[in-house]
């Protein structure tokens, strides 16, 4: 702070303030101490002076440096004293710190009959309770295994363990006990985030991140206690926990969820975990180990991209140019690009970015630094964060999982008794149309739960129009869906350049696709559309967007427009899948090069009276439309059924 | 001449004891302040916890979910105290309504964000504090007006208070 220098009317009156008690001619001054007296006259002046300053200093309110990160929590003035924030709407991905916008009616009564609706058939969701980041993926002896943290108490964040489950399929799961519960020092505090790898000679060692009970965040390290089980029921925590500290530099509540293993080309191990530095800068440290108990620090970082926050749940994978297989996570060489992800704090978005690991110096560059890991793509447009992939080494797939938590009230949440759930498992390959962009598409055996299909061919969907489509039930559904544009006239009024605030924002060439979840009266409605733009050189860009706005009359419930940019080429027709599953929905375009996971909660358009439309909201197109719906069948999940083996 | 000294020592006294420790304690509540949607209410709300005046940003946030937690508690008395008093069937249902949400405020929302708070994991502060703030203004909507609410100030206090410490919280991430 700097001293006031401006002229002060105060300060200079205070100088020139008469003084009490005056010295007058009581006490005749002897000569000596006439040059004393006037000193201590100066030293005290100064003295006063300078604690007037600090006053004067302290008092005043000074404009501060520091920008002002505060969430869109800006009260819109309303007289009425309650803030309510204006939702962000930008179509490229919404903020957790965002406040939903609770309209001016009165709130919403939940049924018991539509909290039950809302949960799915076939994604995996425990039975009750809390639920967040996937854990540890495997495929071990016959079966898929799946961790995640779960609060074994409470439909709220808290008293993290591992849960478990195992399936054939990566769609049919089945319950198993605890995995893990904080039960050391050193994960006291919670069992958090981690991953596995599996050696090549069979053994499976997991990392993870325990929180001990000074609240200190630590690498620790556990494995099966009998790999002979395939169930791999009993995990054993490795004695001489914690493996890492966080090293100096690096806070210790920023320093979390190691990665999956990748051998080097000198024999060793490296693995990543991500953090930041001063704040702002997003990165991921290398640890490098022979044995996965002694680990060292290597020089420098895997990567860092300034303005990004703290890197969550980093993923690191290589996927192979011109492939249709996944790669192991430690292939190298020519004909490979390497994904690296992270999960921003900071916006509770998943970011990646492709690009070259030189495994010399364990530092990876982007293709593109303009869209370098969390100011680029995302790996998800919607409600989607903590996504962690794994090596199916059986299928030779390289298989996404990723969370999808609430957007309703903790109200409903607590009534409901569970949150969260996971998407359908993604098999995750490198675009190599674009070159640009990852491919990202549910795992073939969810076509398992194709029950009977329905088929509409080149159904023409005119300007401004809907279309219902007559499918029977329409909460649980497999939609694929093909549009060709016919041009009518060009329109030069303001176009929409991008989602806009959902489908009732109408350009020339969009927005047009479907409405999930609608019932007969389009009171609810969710709209999953492409809405191709012209841009200033003639070429169209295309967003591709699932607009929650309408999904619910509850006034208490997120909606929110998602989407983003999807590549379409030029021989390409407009085309997406759907995956509906009561309140989650799953959009993908261009065969998953832009994917949106949307958590919905309608209250009528539930059950019976779930219908499914085709829209076409442009002014200046005509769309004809060709479907394949399938209805899809529950995956019973439930819990393993011991007493039967 | 020795009572001028002893004015002056007194005033430098006085003054200099505005520096350093409170100042700059009083200063990263301002600058913490700053960056919330209510300034006053939370320089107040934290001032009058004595902790706030050693306490870093995360310290600060604490404090801040402690003070939404008393307010949503007495609010939620007093919701309780107006239910046994009430005969008006439509004021029955908001006020039990409201008894849901200020529970869900003090049983999940609140130990949810010292938890986050506490561990090193900010972003669940950040959403269990929307989520309360939301709790509270969803009870306020309500009252159907007929009848209105009679807990609007109580209302009105969470709400803020809930958003003050969601931007606190957020300064964390």
């Amino acid at each position: 702070m700097e001293p006031s220098t401006s002229h002060d009317p105060e300060r200079n009156s205070a100088f020139y303030a008469p003084l009490p008690d005056h010295p007058s001619s009581g006490r005749a001054p002897a000569t000596r101490s006439r040059p004393l007296k006037g000193f201590v006259v100066i030293l005290a002046s100064v003295v006063f002076l300078l604690s007037l300053v600090a006053l004067i200093i302290n008092q005043r309110q000074e404009p501060l440096p520091t920008p002002n990160r505060a969430p869109s929590a800006s009260p819109t003035s309303k007289p009425a004293s309650f803030s309510e924030a204006e939702p962000r709407g930008v179509a490229e991905g919404v903020s957790a710190k965002s406040n939903p916008s609770l309209l001016n009616e009165v709130s919403f009564n939940w049924t018991n009959a539509m909290f039950s609706w809302q949960r799915s058939a076939y994604h995996f969701q425990p039975q009750k309770n809390w639920m967040n980041d996937p854990d540890g993926p495997l495929y071990h002896k016959g079966w898929y295994h799946l961790f995640y943290q779960y609060n074994p108490d409470s439909a709220i964040w808290g008293n993290i363990t591992w849960g478990h489950a195992v399936s054939r399929d990566l769609i049919h799961w089945l319950y198993l006990p605890l995995a893990m519960v904080p039960d050391r020092w050193y994960d006291i505090n919670g069992v958090w985030t981690g991953s596995a790898t599996l050696l090549p000679d069979g053994q499976i060692v997991m990392l993870y991140t325990g929180s001990t009970n000074e609240s200190v965040q630590v690498q620790n390290l556990a494995y099966p206690a009998n790999l002979s089980d395939p169930l791999l029921l009993d995990w054993l925590k490795y004695p001489g926990n914690p493996v890492i500290f966080a090293p100096a530099g690096i806070e210790t509540d920023e320093f979390r969820d190691p990665t999956t293993a990748w051998l080097g080309p000198d024999g060793t191990w490296r693995i990543t975990i991500g953090s930041r530095f001063n704040d702002t800068i997003g990165t991921s440290l290398v640890y490098q180990t022979t044995n996965f108990t002694d680990y060292e620090l290597l020089d420098g970082v895997l990567h860092a991209v300034p303005g990004t926050g703290m890197w969550e749940c980093v993923d690191f994978y290589p996927v192979a140019i011109n492939g249709s297989v996944g790669l192991d996570t430690s292939s190298l060489g020519p004909g490979i690009k390497h994904v690296l992800k992270a999960s921003l704090d900071d916006t509770k978005v998943d970011h990646y970015a492709l690009g070259t690991y030189d495994p010399a110096t364990d530092k990876w560059t982007p293709d593109n630094p303009e869209e370098d890991v969390g100011i680029g793509l995302k790996v998800d447009y919607g409600r989607y964060y903590a996504s962690k992939t794994f090596f199916d080494q059986v299928k030779q797939r390289r298989i996404l999982w990723g969370w999808i938590n609430e957007t309703d009230t903790e109200t409903a949440d607590l009534k409901k008794g569970w949150a969260s759930l996971q998407t359908i498992p993604r098999s995750v390959l490198y675009d190599n149309k674009t070159g640009t962009h990852l491919l990202q598409w549910p795992v073939e055996e969810v076509e398992s739960l194709r029950l009977n299909s329905t088929v509409f061919e080149e159904v023409l969907v005119e300007a401004g129009s809907i279309v219902p489509l007559d499918i029977g039930a329409a909460t649980q559904l497999d939609i694929l869906a093909v549009f060709e544009i016919e041009s009518l006239e060009s329109n030069t009024t303001d176009e929409v350049s991008d989602c806009g605030d959902g489908a009732i924002d109408r350009s020339t060439f969009g927005p047009f696709g479907i409405l999930v979840i609608a019932d007969d009266s389009l009171s609810e409605l969710t709209p999953v559309f492409f809405r191709p733009v012209n841009t200033s050189d003639g070429s169209l860009k295309t967003y591709f967007c699932a607009d929650e706005t309408r999904s619910s009359k509850a006034t208490d419930v997120f909606k929110q427009v998602y989407g983003g940019k999807v590549p379409v080429l030029d021989d390409e027709n407009y085309n997406m899948r759907v995956l509906v599953d009561h309140s989650i929905v799953e959009s993908f375009a261009q065969g998953g090069r832009t994917v949106i996971s949307s958590r919905i909660y309608p209250t009528e358009a539930i059950y019976g009276a779930a219908r499914l439309f085709l829209f076409n909201n442009a002014t200046g197109v005509n769309v004809k439309a060709t479907l394949k719906i399938w209805e899809m069948n529950s995956a019973f999940i439930r819990p393993f059924p011991f007493e039967e083996t | 001449m020795a009572n001028m000294i002893r004015l002056v020592i007194l005033q430098a006294v006085i003054s200099f004891s505005f520096l350093p420790g409170s100042y700059s304690a009083s200063n990263l509540i301002e600058t913490t302040c700053k960056q919330t949607p209510f300034f006053d209410l939370c320089v107040s709300s934290l001032q009058s916890d004595p902790r706030s005046s050693s306490a870093d940003v995360a310290g600060l946030a604490h404090i801040a979910a402690d003070n939404v937690n008393v307010k949503a508690t007495a609010t939620l008395q007093q919701i309780k105290g107006l239910l046994e008093g009430a005969t008006d069937p439509e004021l029955q249902k908001a006020l039990q309504g409201c008894v849901d949400k200020y529970n869900a405020i003090i049983q999940a929302d609140i130990p949810v964000a010292i938890e986050a708070i506490v561990k090193g994991n900010p972003k669940f502060a950040v959403s269990s504090a929307t989520d309360a703030a939301n709790e509270a203004q969803s009870c306020e909507k309500g009252f159907a007006n007929p009848p209105s609410s009679p807990i609007s100030d109580s209302n009105k206090d969470v709400n803020q208070l809930s958003l003050v410490l969601q931007s606190i919280a957020s300064l964390l991430l």
